[in-house]
């Protein structure tokens, strides 16, 4: 009954670290800057400044290393299989092991694990970021990001105001699920045994009362949202108001850094 | 839009009557001819069977449903007029049955700012209301928590709040206890009576018998109609007329009923467990 327990988007731990304490729109712009530095990296030099970058935040941050691990849980597969298609595929360097007609090169040893190290870096600095700031920040920052398009006539609010209620009812959601689970388990459903298929088709009886079940919720919501004087995003204000101080703009500027110096020395 | 309205007087129904549509039946009337008066700090409770419109009563009267027929004024302001509207729901918030479809955001005190922030009211003074909402109804230790692992009483509590950050005249509770444990019950029945004493009116919908025995005064419900309306003490007196509207009277009222045939004297005015027993050693 644990398929839905290691999924970690918006696993928000609150804490008092600097992580925390940043503007998640500095956060935001920060980690893009850094995912463009961790694919600008040539070499294990590089990687290991980003380490010690990426690692220094990691124990200051005041989250348990297990989430991070946690985190990398769904990519495992991914991981293993860039390494093997790595390891057999590219080619180049000298032979260390000739396999009938298959080679193993040096190159594609150094390439798997450089390229396993780049998805390391990435689930890890994004973790850094979902586990650091609250989904309502989150929220907050993407609709800042999303203001300017809101001329164009794109529901910049309404959108961040959908996810703030998707997020908020994930976990009612999942608890939701479970029950059903359990209560066609109680009558004979099998959802863990079959191949794909059956397992897929096992799964309308709880995917039909979810539906419907949500459609009530909306309505009810909805409701209770208008009872409570809600009218979208005009004239409405913040309980807490996004303000950048010079700490979030050193937090950019930063990180622009690391852009520069990787990309200046080709590290 | 002030018509003579006394100065506390807070709601008033004059010939509320509310129709719709069903698909197989045709039309279908949820309420007929209700007219009743609300005074500011009074503690009402709305009793009635399940279908007898309770909830469509009391989505009248923060505008969420307008009448049919007949007019419903909050505090002067006409629900009809549409541009009443956001006023009339701030001065009446509302608390619904299932606290998990009411709750927005993902933490506390971000959903007790939900209804402040769509006041448009400053940053600094949302904060002020939140956290004195969260103090009234005793979830001040809870602001970070996040909704769904509270309990049922609690969630219930932080809906109450999220009303309370408003600074409405009036609290209106459908079947606030209806899914939760009895400790959550009794967690929302507290926080309802102590937030009446601090000046609140509120107007209480349950079909639990033995929470309208706190109340000033009692409204029943029946078939969309006003049944029966008076002191909780005077509408018990007519068990005979609730059993037949497929409602009970408390335990307690029953069994100072059946004393008193059995020859027992009480007073009339016996509904809590307390008030019996000092009836009894009197």
């Amino acid at each position: 009954m644990n398929m839905f327990r290691s999924i970690t988007i918006g696993q928000y731990l609150p804490g008092d670290s600097l992580l925390h304490r940043l503007d998640p729109r500095a956060k935001f712009i920060a980690l893009l800057l850094f995912i463009v530095a961790i694919f600008l990296v040539n070499t294990y030099w590089g990687y290991l400044i980003l380490a010690v970058i990426v690692t220094t935040f990691l124990f200051t941050s005041g989250i348990p290393l297990s989430y991070f691990f946690r985190g990398l849980r769904p990519v495992y597969y991914i991981m293993l299989f860039t390494l093997l298609i790595h390891i057999f595929f590219t080619k180049g360097g000298s032979v260390l092991l000739r396999l009938g007609p298959a080679t193993i090169d040096s190159y594609g040893i150094y390439l798997g694990f450089y390229m396993v190290l780049r998805i390391i870096f990435l689930v890890v600095s994004t973790s850094l970021l979902t586990l650091t700031t609250s989904p309502i920040a989150l929220t907050d920052a993407l609709e800042y990001f999303m203001k300017p398009l809101s001329y164009l006539g794109v529901p910049a609010h309404e959108i961040a105001m959908m996810m703030t209620i998707a997020l908020r009812f994930i976990p009612t959601l999942m608890e939701e699920s479970e029950k059903i689970m359990k209560a066609q388990m109680a009558r004979g459903a099998d959802f863990e045994s079959g191949n794909i298929i059956n397992r897929a088709k096992n799964l309308v009886p709880l995917l039909v009362p979810l539906f419907v079940s949500s459609f009530r919720r909306a309505d009810e919501l909805a409701i209770a949202m208008e009872a409570r004087c809600y009218r979208g995003g005009m004239g409405r204000t913040r309980l807490r108001e996004l303000q950048a101080t010079p700490r979030d703009f050193l937090a950019v500027a930063v990180a622009g850094l690391i852009i520069a110096v990787i990309a200046g020395t080709g590290l | 839009m002030y018509r003579g309205v006394s100065p506390i007087e807070i709601i008033r129904a004059k010939g509320l009557g509310f129709k719709y549509q069903q698909a197989d039946t045709g039309e279908c009337w949820a309420l007929r001819d209700i007219s009743f008066t609300i005074n500011k700090g009074e503690f009402i409770v709305i009793l009635g069977p399940n279908g007898s419109g309770k909830s469509t009563l009391a989505k009248h009267l923060n505008a969420l449903l307008l009448p049919t027929c007949g007019e419903v004024w909050v505090n002067g302001l006409l629900t009809s007029d549409e541009a009443n509207h956001w006023q009339i729901r701030q001065l009446a918030g509302m608390v619904f049955q299932n606290p998990d479809n009411q709750i927005v955001a993902t933490t506390v005190e971000e959903d007790v700012a939900f209804g402040p922030e769509n006041l448009g009211v400053p940053s600094a003074e949302i904060r002020a209301r939140v956290d004195e909402a969260l103090e009234l109804v005793g979830m001040a230790g809870y602001k970070k928590h996040a909704p769904h692992l509270l309990s049922g009483g609690q969630k219930q509590r932080v809906a109450i709040a999220g009303v309370i950050a408003m600074r409405p005249e009036c609290l209106i509770l459908d079947e606030p206890t209806a899914m939760l444990d009895p400790r959550g019950r009794i967690e929302v029945m507290e926080t309802v009576q102590r937030l009446n004493k601090e000046g609140i009116t509120v107007i209480l919908i349950t079909h639990f018998m033995e929470e309208a025995v706190i109340a000033d005064r009692v409204m029943v419900l029946a078939d969309g109609r006003l049944a029966m309306s008076g002191t909780p003490a005077e509408v018990f007196m007519r068990g005979d007329e609730l059993r037949a509207l497929g409602l009970d009277t408390p335990p307690v009222v029953r069994l100072a009923q059946e004393l008193r045939l059995a020859g027992v004297e009480l007073a009339p005015s016996v509904l809590t467990v307390e008030e019996l027993v000092s009836e009894l050693c009197r």
